[in-house]
C-alpha cells in the first residue's frame, strides 16, 4: 500500500527531499548563493558605504584607481568611484532586471506556447517560424537592437530597467515557447488528455487542468537558467555601452568595460570584483537549475526495481489471497536431484542474489534462487512482473548497471561467472552465454548496419577477416530465415520490420555458437503470428546446434509452447520448478495453479451467446479513415470501408495485429478522429462529421476505457477528481451529489471511497483500470468503447479486471466495443468478434464461429499462431501450423 | 523454395511491412530539399525582421548625422539614399538587394558592406575557427570524462568546471586573461602586431585571414606573432562554447549509455572501450551535433564581446562600431550578412546530420 509522507516533510521543499548526496549540496549552494544576492539587492542601501555614484564623502575626494584600503575594500575605479559600493548597488540592478525579465518572457512565451503546441494549424507554423527566426539570431544584438528601439533618450533608472528587462524578454521569448510548446505537444497527445476530450471537456479547461498543470513542471527549470542568461545578456549590453545610462544606476557590465584598459597595466581590482559578482550570481541560479533539471528529469535518475510499490503490493495481495500464505514458502516442488542428471549443465545458478542500492534504500531483487540448464534443453522462467526473472539473467552475464549487488554463484560448465572482472566475462558473453532482448527496435543501435553489428560480435571473439565475417553474416542472415540476405544485410535497422529485427538480434545471438542462449521475452513486442515463426526458429536452432536456451517470459502459451521444464518465480524466489507437462497437468504449488487458472484460454465451450433481439446502440457504416501522408507522399488509409454494429449488452471483441487499424476506428467512433467517408450513430444519434460543440451533449453517450492505466489518469489529479470530471462538465449536479456518485462508482469497481483521495502514482496498475473503468462508466453510458484495457497488466491482475468487467457489464447492460489484440480474452467476454486486417474488415460473426470454426484464411492463421497453456494441446496445434504456413509460402 | 538451410518459416507474408519508403526520389536529396524549402521563409521572416527593427528605430540619416548637417542637406541625403520613397519600395529594394548580394553602403564612411565581409567577416570567421578548436579539444574529451565517471570525482569537478566557464562572462575570462598574461608582455589586443600588419597588406592573394596570410607569406616569425595574438581571444571564446559542449556531450553520452543496444552490444562481447567509441559516442552526437548548429548564434554573439575585449577587428567589432556611431544602414547590412551566416549554418548542420545518422537518409 501506498506510504504517507509525514507532515513534517512540508517544511521542506519536495525538491530538497528528492537530492541526495552531492546533488542536495550543489542545489543548496545555488539557493544559498542566489539569497544573498537578493538580501544584498534589498538592502543595498544600507550595506553600501557609499552611493554608487560619489566620487568624494563629507567633501574628500576618494582619487581614482586607489588600490583596496580599510576606507575602499575593493579599491576605487577609474571614475574615482568606490568599487564595494557599484558593486552592491549593482546587485540590486541586476535582480531588478532579472526578476522582471523572467517574469515577463515567461507571461509572453508560456501562454503563446501553450496555445500554438495544443491548437497546431497556421497559427501555430507561423509562431513556430517566428519564434525559431527570433531564436536563430545571436541573442545579444537582438537585445542591443531592442534596447536601442525602447530607450531613444529615456535615461531614467526606471525606464532604463524596463528598457533593459524588454530587452532580454525578447530574446527569451522564443526559449519559453519552444519549451512550453514542446511540452504541450508531448502532453497533448497523452491518454488523459484524450481520456479528457472523451467526455466532452472544453479547450481552455483541458489547457488549465491537463496541459498547463503537468507542463508548469520544468517552469522552473527553465526560469531558472534563463535567469542566469538573463544577467550575462545585461552585461554584454552594458559592456558594450547599450545598458541603462550610468548615470542612472551601477551596472557590473558597464564597470568591467571601463576596467579593461586597467588590467593592462596591472589594475585589478576594478574589474576582478563586478566579475566576480557576476560569476557567483550566475553559478548561483544555474546550479539552482541544473540542480532542479537533475532531480526533476527521470532520464537522469538512478533507478531501482522498473515496477511500483504499489504494483508490489498487488501482486503480493493476489498471491495471498490464491494461496493463503502471507510470504512465500521456498519450496522447490521438483528438487534438483529429482530429474534424472542427465548431463552436466550448461549454465546452473546457485543462490543467486541480487539486491539494488536504491536512493530509496536497499531493493532485493533476486533471494537467492537455483536451477540448472542442460544443453539442448529449454528451460522457462515464468513470472508476474516484480519477480526478478529478467534481473537474474543479466546478472548471470554481469549486464545489471553498478548500483547492483550479486552474490552466489553461477557456472557456465566448469567457469564460475559471478565475482569475474569483466575484462576476463567479456569474451564469454556473446560466445559462450548470448541474449536475446524483448524489444527488438531498441536492441539494434539505428545508426549501424545490421550487417555491421554482426560482423562486429564475431570480431570481438574470432580473428576473423572483414570479408568472411561479413560471409558469416550473409550466412547467419540466411539461418534465421531473412529474406534476401545478400542485401539486407547492409540496411539499417528502421528499414527492417519488428519480425525481421528480432531476426537479426537472434542472428547475432547464434553467431559464436552459444552453449546457453538467454531469451528475454523475446517475442512479446510482437505480433501473434510473427510470434509463432520466431518460437519455431529458435526451436529449431536448438535441435539443430544442441544450444541450452532459457526463456524468460510472462506468457503462458509460449512456456507451453517452448519449454522442457519451467521455473516459476515469484517476488524474487522460486516458488515451484517442474518439466513442462507436468507443471500445466498438476502444478503443486497454489501460486502456480492460480497462475494457469488466470490465463484465459482460446477454444472455450461455454462462451457468451448472442443477442440479437436487443437495440442496436452503435452503428459504423462503410468508414474509411486516412492519415495525409507525410510531404510528397499518399495518404495512408488507416481503415478501409468498414461497418458494423453493436447492440445493447452485447460486447463486440475487435480483433487484429498492430498497424490493423482496430484502435483507429474505436477513436473515429469517440470523435478523438474524424473521419474521411462513412458514419458513425450512436444510439440513433450521427456523431460522425460533428462539430466539437455539437458533439459535447452527445458525449454522455459513450465512454472510453484506455489502453495504458498508467498515462490514462492525469497524474495531477486526484483519483476523485479524475472520476468527476465527466460529471462536471456533462451535468450540473451539485458538489455533494457528485461525491456521493464518486463513491457508488469507486464502491461498484471495487475500490473503497478512501481511494477518492488518492493520486494515479500511488495505485497499481490494475486498480488505476478500474479507475478507468469508473470514470468510463460515470454517466452511464449507452456505449463503451475498450481499447486494449487489460494489455499492461500482469495475467493474475488482468483476471480481475475481466472479471469485473463482465460483472459490470452484464449489470448495466451497456453495449461495449472490446478491442483487442488477445484473442483469448476476447474468447472470455465477446458475444459476437470482428477480426481486422490492414484496415479492412475480413471477418465478423457470432465468438464461437470466428473463433471455432473461421472462414477466412488470415482468421485461420492468426488462431493457429496463437500459443494456447496446455503442452500437449500446443504440440499437436504447432503440426497443425506448420501445414498451415507451409500452404502460404 | 527455401534451402535447406533455412530453418525456420518466413515471416507470415503480411506481418508488419518494412518501413522503407514507398517510391519517390532518394530520400537524402529529398530531406535536403525540405531543409532548404524551410530555411527560405525562416530567411525571410529574419531579413524582414531586421528591415522593420531598423525602420523602428528611426531615420537612419538623421540618427547618424543629425546635428552636423543642415536640414537641407539632410533631405538631399535622404533623397540620395533612397529613403523618401514609400516604406514598400524600400522594402522591395532591400529585398532584391540581397538577392543581386548587394547589402548597401555605410552611413558614415561611405563602405560597401559587402567589403565589410571580406575584410571583418574573415577574421570573424578566423576567431570563431580558432576558439571551435579550442571549445571541441576541451568540450568532446572532458564531456566523455565526465560521463564515464558519472556522479564521482572527475564528474563532480568537470561539471562545476563548465558551469564556472559558463558563468564567467566572456569579457570578464578576457579581462583575467589580459592580467595574467600582460606582465609577461604578451600580446592582447588586435590580430597582430602592426608590423606584421603592415607586412601582410601586400600578399597576394590576401585572404584577410592573417594565418593564412602569414603561411602565404612564409616568414615563421609572423605565423607565430599571428598566432600569439589569437592564442587570449580563442581560449576565452572557446573556453565559453567548450563548457556547453562538455555539459551535451556527458548529458547524451549518458542517456545513450542507458539503450538497450548499447547492453546488447556488451552481451555480445563488445569491449567497454568500442561499446563507448562506437555505439554510446556516434548516437550522442545526433543531438550534440543539433545543438551545436543552435550554438552558432551563440558563438556569434559571443563574438562581439570577444572581437570588443580584444579588439579583434571582426565583424560583431565593426557592428558595435556602427552601433554606437548610429550608423543604422551599416547595422543593417552587417545583421543581415549575420542572418544570413546563421541560415547557412542551420542547413550546414541538417546536412552533417544526415551523415551521422542513417535514419534520415534512408
Amino acid at each position: 500500500m501506498s506510504t504517507r509522507f509525514p507532515s513534517l516533510s512540508k517544511v521542506v521543499p519536495s525538491v530538497v527531499r528528492q537530492s541526495h548526496g552531492l546533488q542536495r549540496f550543489m542545489l543548496l549552494l545555488g539557493f544559498a548563493l542566489v539569497l544573498m544576492f537578493v538580501f544584498v539587492a534589498i538592502f543595498a542601501p544600507w550595506l553600501a558605504p557609499y552611493d554608487f555614484n560619489a566620487d568624494r564623502s563629507g567633501g574628500v575626494v576618494f582619487g581614482t584607481q586607489q588600490p583596496p584600503s580599510a576606507d575602499h575594500w575593493f579599491g576605487t575605479s577609474v571614475g574615482g568611484t568606490d568599487v564595494l559600493s557599484r558593486v552592491i548597488y549593482g546587485t540590486r540592478t541586476a535582480v531588478e532586471v532579472i526578476i522582471l525579465a523572467v517574469l515577463l518572457s515567461a507571461l509572453v512565451g508560456v501562454p503563446l506556447g501553450l496555445v500554438s503546441g495544443y491548437l497546431g494549424g497556421w497559427l501555430d507554423r507561423v509562431l513556430v517560424l517566428v519564434m525559431d527566426a527570433l531564436y536563430a539570431f545571436p541573442s545579444l544584438l537582438l537585445a542591443i537592437v531592442v534596447s536601442i528601439v525602447l530607450s531613444g533618450g529615456n535615461s531614467g533608472a526606471v525606464g532604463g530597467i524596463i528598457a533593459a528587462a524588454v530587452s532580454i524578454t525578447v530574446v527569451f521569448v522564443p526559449q519559453y515557447f519552444r519549451v512550453i510548446r514542446n511540452a504541450t505537444l508531448s502532453v497533448k497527445s497523452e491518454p488523459y488528455v484524450d481520456a479528457a476530450k472523451v467526455v466532452g471537456v472544453r479547450t481552455p479547461r483541458i489547457l488549465r487542468k491537463h496541459v498547463f498543470s503537468n507542463v508548469s513542471s520544468s517552469l522552473p527549470v527553465i526560469g531558472t537558467l534563463n535567469a542566469s542568461e538573463a544577467i550575462l545578456t545585461l552585461a554584454g549590453l552594458g559592456f558594450l555601452g547599450f545598458g541603462i545610462e550610468p548615470s542612472a544606476a551601477a551596472e557590473w557590465g558597464y564597470d568591467l568595460n571601463k576596467a579593461l584598459p586597467d588590467a593592462s597595466s596591472g589594475i585589478w581590482w576594478t574589474g576582478v570584483f563586478p566579475g566576480l559578482a557576476i560569476v557567483l550570481i550566475v553559478l548561483g541560479a544555474t546550479l539552482v537549475g541544473e540542480s532542479l533539471n537533475d532531480i526533476l528529469n527521470p532520464l537522469l535518475r538512478t533507478r531501482g526495481a522498473d515496477t511500483s510499490e504499489a504494483d508490489q503490493a498487488e501482486i503480493e495481495h493476489e498471491f495471498e489471497e490464491l494461496t493463503g500464505a502471507p510470504s512465500v514458502e521456498v519450496r522447490s516442488v521438483a528438487e534438483p536431484g529429482d530429474h534424472v542428471e542427465k548431463k552436466v549443465a550448461a549454465l546452473s545458478l546457485t543462490d543467486l542474489a541480487v539486491t539494488f542500492r536504491t536512493d530509496a534504500g536497499q531493493v532485493k531483487a533476486v533471494n537467492g534462487i537455483s536451477f540448472d540448464v542442460a544443453p539442448g534443453e529449454v528451460v522457462a522462467v515464468v513470472g508476474e512482473s516484480g519477480s526478478g526473472k529478467s534481473v537474474s539473467s543479466r546478472a548471470v552475464l554481469g549486464l545489471l548497471p553498478s548500483t547492483a549487488d550479486v552474490s552466489g554463484s553461477a557456472r557456465l560448465g566448469e567457469r564460475e561467472l559471478l565475482g569475474m572482472s569483466s575484462g576476463s566475462l567479456r569474451p564469454l558473453r556473446g560466445d559462450r552465454v548470448s541474449m536475446v532482448f524483448q524489444e527488438p527496435a531498441t536492441a539494434l543501435n539505428p545508426v549501424y548496419t545490421v550487417g555491421w553489428q554482426i560482423v562486429e560480435g564475431l570480431q570481438a571473439h574470432q580473428k576473423i577477416s572483414k570479408k568472411a565475417a561479413r560471409a558469416r553474416a550473409v550466412e547467419l542472415l540466411e539461418l534465421v530465415g531473412m529474406p534476401d540476405p545478400a542485401e539486407r544485410v547492409s540496411y539499417y535497422p528502421h528499414q527492417l520490420s519488428g519480425g525481421q529485427k528480432q531476426r537479426v538480434v537472434i542472428a547475432m545471438a547464434i553467431a559464436c555458437d552459444p552453449d546457453v542462449i538467454i531469451a528475454d521475452e523475446p517475442t512479446t513486442a510482437l505480433d501473434v503470428t510473427v510470434q509463432a515463426a520466431i518460437l519455431e526458429l529458435l526451436l529449431s536452432l536448438r535441435d539443430r546446434l544442441g544450444t541450452a536456451i532459457v526463456l524468460i517470459t510472462h506468457n503462458m502459451g509460449v512456456v507451453a509452447d517452448m519449454a522442457d521444464r519451467v521455473v516459476v518465480m515469484y517476488r524474487g524466489e522460486i516458488v515451484e520448478q517442474a518439466p513442462a507437462r507436468q507443471l500445466f497437468a498438476a502444478p503443486a504449488h497454489p501460486y502456480t495453479r492460480a497462475l494457469l487458472d488466470a490465463v484465459p484460454h482460446l477454444g472455450r465451450e461455454n462462451g457468451p451467446g448472442l443477442v440479437d433481439d436487443n437495440e442496436i446502440v452503435l452503428k459504423v457504416d462503410d468508414l474509411v479513415v486516412e492519415f495525409a501522408g507525410r510531404f510528397g507522399q499518399p495518404a495512408f488509409r488507416a481503415v478501409d470501408h468498414v461497418s458494423l454494429e453493436v447492440r445493447k449488452g452485447e460486447v463486440l471483441g475487435l480483433v487484429g495485429e498492430s498497424g490493423s487499424g482496430k484502435s483507429t476506428v474505436g477513436r473515429t467512433t469517440v470523435g478523438l478522429q474524424q473521419p474521411t467517408s462513412g458514419t458513425i450513430h450512436v444510439s440513433g444519434n450521427q456523431v460522425s462529421g460533428l462539430s466539437d460543440r455539437e458533439l459535447r451533449p452527445l458525449r454522455s453517450r459513450f465512454g472510453f476505457v484506455f489502453q495504458d492505466p498508467a498515462s490514462s489518469l492525469n497524474p495531477r489529479m486526484s483519483i476523485g477528481q479524475c472520476i468527476a470530471e465527466p460529471l462536471h462538465v456533462q451535468t450540473d449536479m451539485e458538489q455533494s451529489q457528485i461525491d456521493a456518485k464518486v463513491a457508488s462508482l469507486l464502491d461498484s469497481v471495487e475500490l473503497g471511497g478512501g481511494y477518492a483521495e488518492r493520486f494515479p502514482h500511488e495505485l497499481s496498475g490494475g486498480q488505476r483500470q478500474r479507475v478507468s473503468l469508473a470514470r468510463a462508466l460515470a454517466l452511464d453510458p449507452d456505449l463503451l468503447i475498450a481499447d486494449e484495457p487489460t494489455s499492461a497488466l500482469d495475467v493474475s491482475v488482468q483476471a480481475r479486471v475481466l472479471e469485473l468487467f463482465t460483472e459490470l457489464q452484464q449489470r448495466l447492460q451497456f453495449a461495449c466495443l472490446f478491442i483487442s489484440h488477445d484473442l483469448a480474452v476476447v474468447d472470455t467476454l465477446a458475444n459476437r468478434v470482428a477480426v481486422m486486417q490492414h484496415g479492412k474488415l475480413v471477418e465478423i460473426g457470432p465468438r464461437e464461429q470466428v473463433l471455432g470454426r473461421p472462414q477466412e484464411d488470415y482468421t485461420k492463421r492468426l488462431i493457429a499462431a496463437v500459443p494456447v497453456p496446455d503442452p500437449d494441446e500446443q504440440a499437436r496445434r504447432r503440426a497443425e501450423r506448420g501445414r498451415l504456413l507451409t500452404d502460404i509460402s | 523454395m527455401a534451402t535447406a538451410e533455412v530453418l525456420a518459416p518466413l515471416d507470415p507474408p503480411d506481418a508488419g511491412q518494412p518501413t522503407r519508403r514507398r517510391g519517390g526520389p532518394n530520400p537524402l536529396a529529398r530531406y535536403l530539399l525540405v531543409r532548404l524549402a524551410l530555411l527560405v521563409p525562416m530567411m525571410w521572416v529574419l531579413v524582414t525582421m531586421v528591415f522593420v527593427l531598423m525602420r523602428v528605430i528611426g531615420d537612419p540619416i538623421q540618427a547618424a548625422l543629425g546635428g552636423r548637417l543642415t536640414a537641407d542637406q539632410i533631405a538631399e541625403r535622404k533623397a540620395e539614399a533612397g529613403l523618401d520613397r514609400p516604406i514598400l519600395t524600400q522594402y522591395w529594394e532591400y529585398l532584391s538587394g540581397l538577392f543581386r548580394g548587394d547589402f548597401g553602403t555605410t552611413l558614415t564612411d561611405n563602405r560597401e558592406v559587402s567589403d565589410i565581409l571580406v575584410v571583418n567577416g574573415a577574421a570573424t570567421l578566423e576567431l570563431a575557427i580558432w576558439s571551435l578548436l579550442v571549445a571541441f579539444a576541451v568540450g568532446i574529451p572532458l564531456g566523455r570524462i565526465a560521463a564515464r565517471y558519472r556522479d564521482r570525482v572527475p564528474d563532480v569537478l568537470l561539471r562545476l568546471f563548465s558551469i564556472l566557464v559558463y558563468a564567467a562572462p566572456v569579457f570578464f575570462v578576457g579581462l583575467l586573461l589580459k592580467l595574467a598574461f600582460a606582465p609577461f608582455g604578451w600580446p592582447s589586443s588586435g590580430r597582430a602586431s602592426i608590423a606584421t600588419e603592415l607586412t601582410l597588406q601586400d600578399v597576394k592573394p590576401r585572404t584577410n585571414i592573417m594565418f593564412v596570410d602569414a603561411i602565404l607569406w612564409g616568414d615563421p616569425a609572423l605565423i607565430g606573432d599571428v598566432l600569439k595574438h589569437a592564442m587570449l581571444p580563442a581560449i576565452a571564446l572557446g573556453l565559453l562554447t567548450g563548457g556547453v559542449f562538455l555539459r551535451l556531450v556527458r548529458v547524451n553520452l549518458l542517456q545513450t549509455l542507458r539503450m538497450d543496444y548499447v547492453t546488447a552490444a556488451r552481451a555480445r562481447g563488445v569491449s567497454e572501450r568500442r561499446v563507448m567509441n562506437k555505439h554510446a559516442f556516434r548516437n550522442a552526437l545526433v543531438p550534440v551535433v543539433t545543438v551545436m548548429g543552435m550554438q552558432v548564434a551563440l558563438l556569434l554573439g559571443g563574438a562581439i564581446l570577444t572581437e570588443t575585449t580584444f579588439e579583434w577587428k571582426g565583424l560583431g567589432y565593426q557592428l558595435s562600431e556602427y552601433l554606437i556611431k548610429r550608423d543604422f544602414l551599416a547595422v543593417q547590412g552587417i545583421v543581415t550578412l549575420i542572418a544570413l551566416i546563421v541560415g547557412a549554418m542551420s542547413f550546414l548542420i541538417d546536412v552533417i546530420i544526415a551523415f551521422v545518422d542513417p535514419r534520415v537518409r534512408f
